[in-house]
């Protein structure tokens, strides 16, 4: 028996090769951390699980893929800015990581540079000092320090008063601990320094750390601190650019403004001040405990907490943002605001690029929205897969969000704002978003709308809805499904029917296509299922056209019981419907009664025939979670094991199905919710296959035909390929050959959808263009600048012949580019 | 670049039933607009018997000659706001119907024949005997033509005995004769627009025959094809090189320099095509621009069709109250004339008429040619639109137009539900009086779960106006199954509120009133169910 154990975070252990890997990763978060703009602004550095994503800010798509360096989750990026415009293509970035690294990388290769060990789980990184050393500056380079939030392990969790966190100095440039603590918190908390790295913040409860950081001398006693405190909670803040001013906000929603802290303590001489302190006292309105501080406002618009504060980078405005989903401009001077509404989840993070009409908000439900400055508007969406939402308490029935459309290697996943997102496996990128529900989405807390199913048909053709309005105090609720139908492109649905209350006030237990016939069939807690048809277009009289749509054909119900289950058989000749304990078997078309199999003690939750075989598998929950696969040829149960079963899945062609089993019972509560994957042979009850996975709660499993586009290696098999899919809980999946781990399944090259040259201005170029250089020692010597790809020839002679500088000047670039070593690859 | 966050939904009642879409009306082009300028009127309608034939004179101010019955009427085309008959019209020299009236280029003489085949020819501008008689047809003169270009003595006429004859006017002599030109009647004639020596006839035989006086006689006509249907009409097209012949209910469009090739069949009509004239588009402002020729069909299914000849489209049609058989628009494009076979003259007007006429000398060269730029004015500071200019700016093809975000039109209720004042989106609703959105906000207030909280927060007032809805509305079969329980949760909240006052009382009452009905109608309806059921059973058997 193959016994695999992995994590969805790394698996970068077992990539083999660049374009050919034995499972295909996708749907990480890319909102686990702020991403960074690129000092260009031509591109955004976003954290995706152990890699970090480089997208472009045009067109939104993905460039390349930082990976190779951190086997743990990416915490923070530092881009490293450039002073000289001649090394305009040079890009590297400091990155730091749970696993305890921070690695230097140089992202438009892409490659890693360099390599430091920190040991112990970084959880923020910054580094204050970077802008003063920028690249191809020729002044004297310092040390680079990094200041990073780094956890204790040796202080176990269970501890509640225990420092965990550590605030440490690393310095980069020698790879060497400062020694020293700069400060310890409960837990590791996020670092913040100012634009011109001058000061370094941190929120720790009630109060606001700030430290004024030296220019050279790193010594942790020398570093001065002041404290600004507050009533609530400080969840973020933010430096002003320019003045000596802070901004921070609280759980309740409150925006705290301090001007001219530090004045006291950072101004040099400590006797000076004490004296100007006593005299000042009293002028200082709102500032709480003495704080050093001049004045202290508040702004109160936020409902709730306040997730990202931010001023602009001309320090006119701070934008800040919550829960609500909604960007507040507030105008620093006047505290007036401008709203940018409806961004559909609450906000996470905000950041600035130096392009000053581009910046970025990320929303919690995985999207990063590239803004256009001025106007806020969103230009370009940078999707992931959207997270699971709770369900409401009263909601019964199946917990999964997803559904499949097999054919063409689409996962539809329901969201929290009444729609349905269909997200490709194998591209890793979003393809559409239907909206179920046209009602304004706000985030709340108690949930009252929710689309509770979603079911695509086989050949993708068709999509079912369900979405249950929750009645307040047993009033106004209401249950509706849906039927769309695709349109010309893959994933566009229409709206073509909607049923009310297809059950009178019962719930939709679950629903599903008959595969190649227009049929669906719902079945209902209410103790009944009904089989839906769709009428194509009758012409009954000249002018009388009956409407296309879906109706009701038949409705059937056994013994009065609640309907939980339902599925068709492969070939769609036979209707299973689970009714509580036991499974009746259908007539799709005729609607009679053909059988009756099993008898389970607790309610069946799914159904599902197992491919070309004659055998059902069912699963049950409740007290007595069991697995059994039935035979529908002798009517009885072939065998079955006492399991807590998450999902099953069977693939289409073979008499094989894979079950996700959670570890756990239903009862106790284990924090990793870790489960195992079971591949049975249907005859078999021993299983074929088991792999161990993380987050299995919530968790489902899929079938999907290789996609054809790169299936090279399988053609010459002549046997089709179908890979199983896992979806964990956050939505993250992976994709391998359950029979064969080693078997290489093509990756869609990301790299494929490169932006072409990006050749646009900002700022002051976009408006004058390049502003010539004007240092006379260059002119003399005409230098050709060009990036440091791996074939320097094919950029020399790139251009018009009479821009060229004469041959003679070039032969001698030429031949330097040919015996060039790349410095990078000795010191890693 | 539209911004991609989510648009606003406004409150929609989920058993709000949408009405189909409203019929958009058909955006009318810029030439359907034109042709619909025209006012139209009717005019002579003191004639019954049919109007044959209308001809414009080529010069201003654009006499109309209708020849109807024994006699060639003549309209003033300077008349506004329409046409009128001038003071020496009709023109009565013939002893019996007269065909045909053709203006010499000038516009000083016309000539028209007869049924009786005399072609005669009168001064357009006082009443007087006919200048000249021109005798040689034995039979019906339906063709009588002058040339269109600068040749002021000769003229063509073609018979129903097939004789075409070309005419020295002043002597009366006949200068070309062919006999037997056709073996039918001949019944259409068309001088071509760029030689004065050249012309077209078509006949009842099918054929159409272009002829040229300068060439001998034995190689006359220079060119003949057959249009496949008895030929009604025969329109040379401006360039010269183009004709047009209408028979049966086709306009067949010829190439004549490449030797009588067929060019394009226009199959618009469902009946015989009775006569052809050229028309010119304009734009709205009085300019010379020319504008682009369109040909004009009339025919006897009552449509009036244009044709651009450009592109081979159909750009316009027009439906008259009658039989049309003549049709003639006007060289200063501002009038347009229909004929019918009961004697009505249709006409239509356009209202630029009196600058048109200011140089409108320049207007019968224009169907030919050159028209010089008229120079415009240049706006200046004096002027008060020079400080208004560009104000009511078009934007022209070329330009690249940025349309302005539409605004989002919300409905009351919806503005307030956008700020969270639920209870008084759901006041504002309920004056509205529009149930369905009523219910949507009562359904919207349910997803927030502040439906019950807004009810126990009304005053008596908007108390009054709920229970007033819920009397009206709460046995509609669609929203039924919501409201009753709504209304039994109201009575059971406001208890106190009802009984302390008198107007709600009366509300509760009429409620109550309404529930005991609907429960007679209920109890009558499982009546009808319970006699009806047996018999369902029974037939199922």
């Amino acid at each position: 028996m193959l016994f695999i154990c992995f994590y969805i975070c790394s698996h970068r252990n077992l990539r083999v090769g660049s374009t050919f890997v034995t499972m295909i990763p996708g749907g990480q978060s890319l909102v686990s951390s702020p991403p960074v703009f690129s000092h260009d602004g031509k591109k955004l550095l976003v954290c995706t699980g152990c890699t970090i994503s480089i997208f472009s800010t045009s067109t939104g798509m993905k460039i390349t893929e930082l990976e190779g360096g951190h086997t743990d989750r990416v915490t923070s990026v530092v881009v490293v800015p450039v002073a000289v415009p001649s090394s305009k293509f040079i890009s590297y970035c400091w990155t730091s990581s749970i696993d305890g690294t921070i690695c230097y990388w140089d992202f438009s290769v892409p490659e890693l540079i360099k390599k430091v060990k920190v040991q112990l789980p970084i959880h923020s990184m910054v580094i204050p000092n970077i802008s003063c050393t920028p690249i191809g500056s020729s002044e004297k380079t310092y040390n680079l320090y990094a200041f990073i939030s780094v956890e204790d392990l040796t202080i176990s969790a269970d501890e509640n008063k225990a420092f965990r966190g550590q605030i440490q100095i690393y310095n980069l440039t020698k790879s060497q601990r400062v020694r020293g603590l700069l400060a310890e918190t409960r837990k590791p908390q996020l670092l913040s320094v100012s634009k011109n790295g001058e000061f370094l913040g941190v929120t720790n409860k009630r109060k606001l750390d700030i430290w004024k950081i030296p220019s050279d001398d790193f010594r942790i006693d020398e570093i001065k601190k002041i404290k600004l405190h507050h009533t609530k909670k400080l969840t973020a803040f933010a430096f002003h650019p320019k003045l000596r001013m802070v901004a921070g906000g609280d759980v309740t929603g409150r925006i705290l403004i301090w001007i001219g802290f530090g004045r006291r303590k950072f101004s040099g001489d400590s006797q000076a001040t004490d004296k100007k302190m006593n005299l000042t006292d009293e002028e200082k309105p709102g500032v709480r405990n003495n704080d050093d501080a001049d004045s202290c406002s508040t702004w109160h618009w936020h409902p709730s907490e306040i997730k990202f504060l931010s001023f602009s980078s001309d320090g006119a405005y701070l934008y800040s943002g919550g829960k609500e989903g909604v960007i507040v401009v507030w105008q620093v001077d006047t505290g007036k605001k401008k709203f940018k509404p409806r961004l559909g989840s609450p906000l996470l993070y905000f950041t600035e690029s130096p392009d000053p009409s581009l910046s970025c908000v990320t929303c919690a439900d995985n999207h990063i929205h590239l803004l256009k400055m001025p106007t806020m508007e969103i230009t370009k969406s940078i999707a992931g897969i959207k997270l699971p939402f709770s369900y409401p308490v009263g909601h019964k029935g199946l917990c999964t969000q997803v559904a499949y459309d097999e054919t063409a290697g689409l996962i539809a996943v329901l969201t929290e704002d009444y729609c349905v997102q269909f997200f490709s496996l194998f591209d890793n990128h979003e393809v559409s978003q239907v909206q179920v529900c046209k009602r304004n989405f706000q985030p709340v807390d108690d949930v009252t709308l929710y689309v509770a199913l979603v079911s695509v048909s086989l050949d993708g053709s068709l999509m079912g809805t369900v979405d249950v309005k929750i009645p307040e105090d047993g009033l106004g609720g209401l249950v509706s499904l849906k039927f769309w139908k695709r349109g010309s492109r893959i994933a566009e649905y229409s709206l073509s029917t909607v049923v009310y209350e297809p059950h009178s006030d019962a719930e939709i237990s679950s629903l599903a296509f008959r595969p190649g016939h227009c049929m669906a069939t719902t079945s209902s807690f209410g103790g009944d299922f009904k089989v839906w048809i769709h009428n194509s277009d009758i012409k009954l009289n000249d002018q009388l056209h009956q409407r296309t749509g879906w109706r009701c054909q038949s409705v059937g119900s056994y013994k009065g019981r609640p309907m939980t289950a339902a599925a068709f058989s492969a070939d769609g000749s036979v209707l299973a419907i689970g009714a509580e304990c036991v499974v009746t078997l259908w007539d799709p078309d005729s609607n009679v009664l053909v059988a009756v199999i099993g008898d389970t003690h607790s309610p069946i939750t799914s159904l599902s025939f197992i491919g070309n075989s004659e055998y059902l598998a069912s699963l049950t929950g409740g007290s007595t979670p069991q697995l059994a696969v039935l035979s529908t040829s002798k009517l009885r149960l072939s065998w079955s094991y006492k399991l807590v079963a998450e999902a099953l899945s069977s693939s289409r062609d073979t008499s094989q199905f894979a079950v996700l089993v959670l570890l756990n019972s239903q009862d106790e509560v284990d924090v990793k919710e870790n489960g195992v994957i079971l591949l049975f042979d249907v005859e078999d009850p021993v299983p074929v296959a088991t792999w161990m996975v993380k987050k299995a709660k919530g968790g489902s499993l899929a079938f999907v035909p290789a996609n054809p586009s790169f299936d090279e290696i399988k053609a010459i098999d002549g046997e089709k390929p179908s890979l199983l899919v896992y979806v964990n809980g956050d939505h993250e999946y992976i994709i391998f050959d359950p029979h064969n781990m080693d078997n290489r399944i093509g990756k869609s090259s990301q790299t494929s959808q490169i932006a072409l040259e990006e050749t646009g201005m900002f700022g002051y170029a976009s408006i004058y263009g390049d502003l010539s250089n004007l240092n006379p020692k260059q002119d003399q010597v005409p230098e050709i600048t060009f990036p440091p790809s791996e074939r320097p020839w094919e950029t020399i002679f790139n251009g018009s012949s009479h821009v060229l500088p004469p041959l003679t000047k070039l032969c001698s670039t030429f031949l330097a580019s040919l015996i060039e070593k790349k410095p990078s690859m000795n010191e890693r | 670049m539209a911004d991609e966050s989510k648009p606003f939904f406004p409150v929609e009642s989920a058993h709000h039933v949408k009405p189909p879409p409203p019929r958009r009306a058909q955006s009318l082009t810029p030439e359907s607009r034109f042709w619909r300028s025209f006012r139209h009127s009717v005019l002579a309608s003191g004639l019954i018997l049919p109007v044959t034939a209308l001809e414009f004179s080529p010069v201003a101010p654009y006499h109309v000659a209708a020849a109807c019955s024994a006699a060639v009427h003549l309209f003033d085309g300077a008349a506004s706001p329409s046409l009128a008959p001038l003071p020496h019209s009709p023109l009565s020299g013939f002893s019996d119907v007269a065909y045909s009236p053709s203006f010499r280029c000038d516009g000083a003489l016309l000539a028209a024949g007869g049924e009786s085949g005399l072609v005669q020819v009168f001064r357009v501008d006082k009443a007087g005997p006919p200048l000249r008689r021109l005798r040689a047809h034995a039979r019906p003169v339906r063709v009588v033509r002058y040339p269109r270009l600068a040749d002021k003595i000769h003229l063509f006429s073609g018979g129903d005995d097939a004789l075409l004859a070309y005419w020295d006017v002043p002597s009366e002599v006949q200068v070309v004769s062919f006999p037997g030109a056709h073996r039918d009647y001949i019944r259409a004639g068309s001088a071509s627009p760029t030689n004065p020596e050249v012309f077209a006839t078509g006949s009842y035989d099918h054929t159409v025959k272009l002829w040229d006086v300068r060439v001998t006689p034995g190689s006359n006509p220079f060119l003949g094809f057959s249009h496949g249907d008895p030929v009604e009409s025969v329109l040379f097209l401006p360039s010269g090189g183009l004709l047009a012949t209408a028979g049966g209910n086709v306009v067949k469009i010829w190439d004549i320099i490449s030797g009588g090739k067929l060019i394009h069949t226009i199959e618009s009509h469902n009946k015989t095509v009775t006569a052809l004239c050229l028309g010119r588009i304009k734009n709205e402002s009085p300019s010379h621009d020319g504008g682009e020729p369109r040909l004009l069909s009339v025919s006897i299914d009552g449509y009036m069709k244009s044709f651009d000849f450009a592109t081979f489209k159909i750009t316009h049609s027009m439906r008259y109250p009658a039989q049309l058989l003549s049709v003639g628009f006007s060289p200063s494009g501002n009038a347009r004339v229909v004929g019918t076979s009961d004697g009505v003259i249709y006409m239509g007007m356009k209202k630029w008429k009196r600058q048109e006429e200011a140089n409108g000398t320049n207007a019968a060269s224009e169907l030919d040619g050159f028209i010089p730029e008229p120079e415009k004015q240049v706006l200046r500071p004096t002027n008060y639109r020079y400080f208004h200019r560009g104000k009511s700016e078009k934007p022209q093809d070329t330009d690249y137009v940025i349309p302005r975000a539409a605004k989002v039109k919300l409905a009351e209720h919806d503005k307030l539900l956008k700020k969270f004042w639920h209870k008084e989106a759901l006041v504002v609703a309920l004056s509205k009086k529009s149930a369905s959105s009523v219910v949507a906000v009562m359904e919207e207030l349910v997803a927030r779960k502040r439906l019950l909280k807004c009810v126990a927060n009304l005053d008596v007032d908007e108390l009054g106006l709920l229970l007033r809805f819920l009397h009206k509305n709460a046995t509609t079969p669609r929203y039924a199954r919501f409201l009753m329980g709504l209304t039994k949760k109201v009575l059971e909240m406001r208890a106190d509120d009802v009984q302390s006052n008198n107007n709600l009382r009366i509300y509760v009452r009429n409620l109550k009133r309404m529930i005991a009905e609907e429960i007679q109608i209920q109890r009558s309806l499982q009546e009808i169910q319970g006699m009806i059921s047996p018999l369902l059973v029974i037939t199922g058997r």
